[in-house]
């Protein structure tokens, strides 16, 4: 039993007459304190499975079950709860609240969580001590970005999904986002999921997924990870 | 938002017009007057005559009306008999027009009271000098009449003193000669609008005309009227002066009758007097004479009697000589016979022969001798018997005399008794004659006296006949004396309470049409200029894009301004045509629970279309030239890219630490919030605020006319009714009145005050007040005089006099200041103002008696104000007292208090217009608002359900910001309705009320929750809206 199981997962959507089918008789398993790096095309489904996991999207059909939850399973109300105490979000375009300090963005997702992380501590560990009290329009996009990240782990999830996280990003912080990630995955032994369509950074992850036409294609399993500092693109 | 702006706009600013033109129809249709003339003194044909020539006068028509009682059950129903004629004609709605005489149109709502049905019978109650002359009217139909538009009936001198329905009848029921009122049709009226100022200066012209022929008809109906009095008068005293004659005459024939009567009895008696004592005098003569008889009877008997003794005694001594005679006689007859008897011897003797002649003559010898003794003794004998006889006679003589005497005596007693009896005969017998002729005499006496007795009291009553008679005729002088002179009463429609209350309140709409839709407008403007915004920044990306492409900016712009002028255009006149139709039709239908006026006409106002488009298509396309204009400005890299969300920016109260760290985290956030948004919060508490100010204006209005009741009835007026006298009373009487009242149990307090009407002049301006001149202090008790600022009590001060604060206020004059006062014959004086006395109806002067009799001479009270003990049977003693026959009316407060709250109530249509367009205009803000909100913070909000805010927390966080922005509004809302509700009440503010300027507490609660109702109903529209965030639509990259 995997931490994390897709099993059979269908997910289909209805433009008017049109049927799309997202995700196609998808299966995957990711373990605890894995960094899985999904890669694939532009609509091959990454996104999808990633809403899928995080509770944003429910399946047409098919099992997704999380850390012995059956989130497939899970009513609205639930898929908040899960979606509050169990995951972390991390966008292309960090979504940060714009009237709120970096500090305080952190701060919106713990107080909603049991057990989080001082948003102070989190900050600091995301590096942007001095940075604190700026407002996401005041920070650059990478600090954006760790703000955001911040704002994701300072809720203790179980896993953390980024999806493009780098995307908005010039190469260098890009890096620096990933190496965040990547580290945490290590130091807090956090199930990390990325999405990304740069195949080059496969290398860092535990896992790679390879999506093509809403299925996984191919899973990877990397013994010896590359530090994201190694890897160049 | 154009819809609702110019719909609202353009139907409450023609709801007005809408009115006016349906009354003017109906009233046209039903031909109402433009004039009427009253006169004190009636009307007659010579003055319909004279009122035909005036200029633009059309018709005139003379017509007929009556207050009667009509016999329901127990009780009497006043009603008002009107004349159907071809003006002010009734609208039938039932059954039939009358065709003759006693046949009758009845309202519809006096069918439903007394349960009659069209072909009953209605008996009306006989009265004095009623000019109607059927006493009992079938009911063929019933009606509205076009002159009783409202509720509302006219005053009445009957029953309870309101006239409870009107009734119609034909022209031919009335027996009058005089005309109750005349109504005039003018030539052009038709053509114009009711209440317009081409009509009503055109009326006015007319009126003036009028007015020039008002004095000289006044004084030829005055002369006309004194001189018909005059020749009853003249009548009178003729028919009086011959009736005195023809009755002096009969009186005096009656008293000489009594006279000659007396006089003859007079005489009568006198004869009779005279007779009886002739009589009497007779019968003492006779008697007299018959005592004198009886005296010489006497005297003759005495006489008699001497005699007869004498007489006895002669016959006695005769008697005796008689017997001695006798004796002698005998013894000469024993002698003789001797002698016979010796000569006869002897002659026996001598014959025997024997004898010897000496013998014979011896014997011879002794014969002659013995012969000769027997001669001699028979001489003897002779002489004796002789003697005797003698005696005899002598006896006889003497027994025949006494006989005589005697019977002379007893005669004459006979006679005497025969006289006497005779005599008491006729005594009695006069007496008899006497005596009934006395008694006749009596008895015409008594005839007499008792003719006198008749006479004097035909007298005395002829007498009081005659001085009741020359009473009557010094009155029926008087009253010729008093003949007032007439007085024409020249009055237009606005005389009409139910039309001038419709006017009013058509008035008061046209207000509010003026400034709610005005208040619409800017929030309609707001919201286009926020929806044109939105919708031009989410075609940030395709402006860019045009831009790039090489369109100008008048290229672009004219896009959206062709966008939002035809969304405007589209939208304002589907609103105009709804708002034309549906609004002034809901207004109608309010109004028209109190209106009885048919056909309501919705017509389309050119005039507030164009303007109502024109204000919407100015605010709504200025609005999207200003928004547009922004963004064109923009280079098309910016314009292309997404716009930057607002930034984050830190807020002045961060820097007061103290507080900020006081606020829980979410606060803080809402509270930042707040400040980011400033258009969207500027938006919503003007929002907000408007509905509110609506709302609490809309309540604030009725507060402010139901305030006057109260305050009036509780404030200003402790009196629970109002009696008025007639007028006609002696001051006794009037004491007596107060007397017997004081004396009922019911009746607490009374004062006495004298009740007419005036009007205040200061310069220019004029003003018809009421004035009541106090007897003295107790009218303090019943009335509440106190300063309208201070609220303290005011006592009115000797020659001065105490006016109430609205006329003070519109007649612009204050405390010491001096007004004229003009009373209603026109005298003017100059009076001092001590005080401005706190009042909400109608105006009033007070003043004390002393200043009144300075002014004006003699006072006289002709109302009593009362102060009653019984809260419940106050009904019934006002109609007691009505019987009463010193008093004219009496009025109850709480009966005026009943009617005046059923005038209050149309008042609530206004505050359900207000509050349900206030409604209206919250939520659309609201709503347009927090959409605004949420799809300008979708990504936000997004990001929130994403972190795993639950639905409810994700609400909070949004509508905390409306909570506390609507809570601003509301604030910002109850100041700007105070003043709004000020300015409406202000506005609509009738010139004899003073409308109270106070809200109550419960008003501003009612709109409080009223907003936060409608508030909470948007947000809960709000909570499925953010409910159904798609997070991953919204979160989607920006490709």
């Amino acid at each position: 039993m995997s931490y994390i199981e897709f099993k059979n997962v269908n997910k289909e959507y209805k433009m008017g007459e049109v049927t799309i089918k997202a995700l196609d008789n998808t299966n995957f398993n990711i373990e605890k304190g894995e960094l899985v790096v999904i890669v694939g095309p532009s609509g091959a489904g990454k996104t999808t499975t990633l809403n899928i996991l995080g509770g944003m999207d429910n399946v047409t059909s098919g099992e997704v079950i999380v850390d012995g939850k059956q989130v497939n399973k899970l009513n609205n109300k639930e898929l908040i709860k899960y979606r509050r105490e169990d995951i972390g979000f991390i966008f292309q375009f960090y979504n940060l609240v714009q009237n709120l300090t970096a500090v305080e963005n952190v701060e919106l997702a713990t107080q909603i969580c049991k057990d989080s992380l001082d948003p102070e501590t989190i900050i600091e560990k995301v590096g942007l001590k001095e940075r604190k009290k700026n407002f996401p329009s005041q920070l650059s996009g990478g600090e954006q970005q760790r703000v955001a990240i911040a704002r994701a782990i300072a809720k203790n999830p179980k896993l953390l999904l980024c999806d493009e996280p780098t995307g908005a990003l010039d190469y260098k912080t890009g890096k620096q986002i990933l190496k965040l990630l990547q580290d945490t995955s290590r130091k807090e032994n956090m199930t990390v999921i990325i999405i990304t369509h740069n195949t080059a950074l496969a290398p860092m992850a535990d896992k790679v997924i390879h999506f093509k036409n809403g299925r996984a294609e191919k899973i990877e399993t990397n013994e010896n990870p590359t530090s994201i500092e190694e890897i160049e693109w | 938002m154009a819809f609702l702006g110019v719909g609202f706009f353009a139907g409450m600013r023609a709801a007005s017009p809408d009115m006016i033109s349906t009354i003017d129809n109906y009233f046209d249709k039903q031909n109402v007057y433009d004039i009427q003339v009253l006169s004190t003194l009636g009307l007659t044909n010579d003055d319909i005559e004279a009122i035909k020539q005036v200029e633009g006068v059309q018709k005139a028509y003379g017509e007929y009306s009556e207050d009667v009682l009509i016999n329901y059950e127990d009780t009497e129903i006043v009603t008002k008999v009107l004349t159907i004629d071809d003006i002010n004609k009734p609208i039938l709605i039932e059954g039939r027009m009358p065709e003759n005489k006693s046949e009758c149109l009845v309202e519809k709502a006096f069918c439903s009271r007394t349960g009659k049905k069209i072909g009953d019978n209605l008996i009306i109650e006989e009265a004095n000098g009623s000019i109607i002359k059927e006493k009992e009217v079938n009911i063929v139909g019933t009606m509205n009449s076009p002159l009783y538009v409202s509720r509302q009936r006219d005053t009445s001198k009957l029953g309870s003193g309101m006239v409870s329905y009107n009734m119609y009848l034909p022209k031919e029921s009335f027996d009058s000669e005089v005309y109750t009122v005349i109504y005039i049709e003018l030539a052009n009226s038709k053509q114009m609008v009711t209440d317009s100022q081409e009509y009503n200066d055109y009326v006015q012209e007319v009126t003036t005309k009028i007015e020039e022929i008002k004095a000289q008809r006044e004084t030829a109906r005055y002369d006309e009227v004194k001189a018909l009095a005059q020749k009853e008068l003249e009548e009178g005293e003729a028919k009086l002066e011959e009736e005195k004659v023809t009755a002096d005459n009969k009186l005096k024939e009656a008293e000489n009758e009594i006279i000659e009567g007396e006089r003859k009895l007079n005489s009568a008696e006198i004869t009779l007097n005279n007779k009886s004592k002739e009589a009497e005098q007779k019968f003492k003569l006779a008697e007299e004479n018959i005592k004198t008889a009886k005296a010489k009877i006497e005297e003759e008997e005495e006489n008699f009697k001497t005699q007869e003794q004498n007489a006895n005694a002669q016959i006695e001594i005769l008697n005796k000589q008689k017997q001695g005679l006798q004796i002698n006689l005998q013894s000469i007859n024993t002698n003789i016979e001797e002698l016979q008897t010796k000569l006869d011897k002897i002659n026996e003797s001598l014959n025997n022969n024997n004898l010897t002649q000496e013998e014979i003559a011896n014997l011879q010898a002794q014969k002659e001798n013995i012969e000769n003794t027997l001669i001699n003794i028979k001489a003897q004998k002779s002489g004796v018997e002789a003697g005797i006889l003698n005696i005899n006679n002598g006896l006889e003589q003497i027994q025949n005399g006494i006989k005589e005497g005697k019977e002379k005596l007893n005669n004459a007693k006979t006679t005497l008794e025969n006289n006497e009896e005779e005599l008491n005969r006729t005594k009695e017998l006069t007496n008899k004659q006497l005596e009934s002729a006395k008694q006749e005499i009596d008895t015409s006496k008594k005839q007499l006296q008792e003719g006198r007795k008749t006479f004097e009291i035909n007298k005395a009553e002829y007498e009081e006949k005659i001085k009741d008679a020359e009473k009557e005729l010094a009155d029926a002088k008087r009253k010729i004396q008093e003949i007032e002179h007439p007085t024409w009463y020249i009055l237009d429609r606005n005389s009409n309470s139910g039309y001038s209350g419709f006017m009013q309140d058509t008035k008061s709409i046209e207000n509010l049409g003026r400034v709610f839709p005005i208040v619409f407008f800017v929030i309609a403007t707001l919201i286009s200029l926020t929806s044109m915004t939105r919708m031009v920044e989410e075609q940030r990306v395709q402006i860019g894009t045009m831009k790039a492409l090489g369109y100008n900016k008048a290229q672009i712009a004219s896009k959206y301004l062709v966008y939002s002028g035809l969304a405007c255009l589209i939208g304002g006149s589907i609103g105009m045509i709804i708002g034309f139709e549906t609004l002034p039709r809901i207004i109608w239908m309010m109004y028209s629970m109190m209106y009885v006026i048919p056909n309501f006409i919705a017509s389309f106002n050119v005039y507030f279309a164009i303007l109502g488009l024109g204000l919407a298509s100015v605010c709504i396309i200025g609005a999207s030239i200003y928004t547009v204009l922004k963004i064109v400005g923009d280079t098309p890299a910016q314009l292309m890219r997404p716009k930057a969300p607002k930034a984050g920016k830190r807020i002045l109260l961060e820097r007061i630490p103290f507080i900020w760290k006081h606020l829980s985290f979410s606060r803080k956030v809402t509270v930042r919030n707040i400040f980011r948004y400033k258009k969207r919060v500027f938006m919503t508490i003007v929002g907000i605020a408007g509905s509110t100010a609506l709302i609490l204006t809309g309540f604030g209005i009725k507060d402010a006319i139901s305030d006057i009741l109260i305050k009036q009835y509780e404030n200003v007026y402790n009196y629970d009714m109002q009696i008025s006298l007639k007028s006609d009373l002696e001051e006794t009487d009037v004491e007596n009145f107060i007397k017997t009242l004081e004396e009922k149990e019911e009746i607490n307090k009374i004062a006495e005050a004298n009740m007419t009407s005036g009007t205040l002049v200061n310069g220019e301006n004029e003003e018809a007040v009421q004035i009541i001149i106090a007897k003295d202090e107790k009218i303090n008790e019943l009335i509440h005089l106190s300063d309208r600022k201070t609220k303290e009590e005011v006592q009115l001060e000797e020659g001065k006099i105490a006016i109430t604060d609205k006329v003070a206020e519109l007649l612009e004059v204050k405390k010491g200041d001096t007004i004229v006062l003009k009373d209603a014959d026109g005298k003017e004086n100059s009076v001092i103002i001590s005080d401005i006395v706190e009042n909400y109806i109608y105006h009033y002067v007070y003043m004390p008696k002393s200043l009144y009799e300075q002014l004006y001479g003699e006072y006289d009270t002709n109302v009593l104000f009362t102060q009653n003990n019984v809260e419940n049977e106050q009904e019934e003693l006002a109609s007691k007292l009505l019987k009463e026959s010193n008093v004219n009316t009496v009025s109850l407060s709480s009966n005026i208090e009943n009617v005046m709250d059923d005038m209050m109530r149309n008042l609530n249509y206004v505050v359900v217009i207000l509050i349900v367009s206030a409604g209206m205009l919250t939520f659309v803000v609201l709503y347009n608002l927090s959409n605004i909100n949420i799809s300008e913070r979708i990504r936000e909000l997004a990001s929130l359900k994403v972190l795993g805010f639950y639905d409810k927390e994700v609400y909070d966080y949004v509508t905390r910001e409306t909570a506390i922005l609507t809570a601003i509004g509301i604030i910002f809302g109850l100041i700007g309705g105070y003043f709004l509700s000020i300015f409406i009440v202000k506005t609509c503010e009738i010139n004899v009320l003073r409308f109270g300027q106070e809200i109550s507490v419960l008003s501003y609660i009612y709109s409080v929750a009223i907003t936060v109702i409608f508030t909470v109903i948007v947000n809960i529209v709000t909570y499925f809206a953010l409910k159904k965030i798609d997070m991953i639509e919204s979160l989607k990259s920006i490709e």
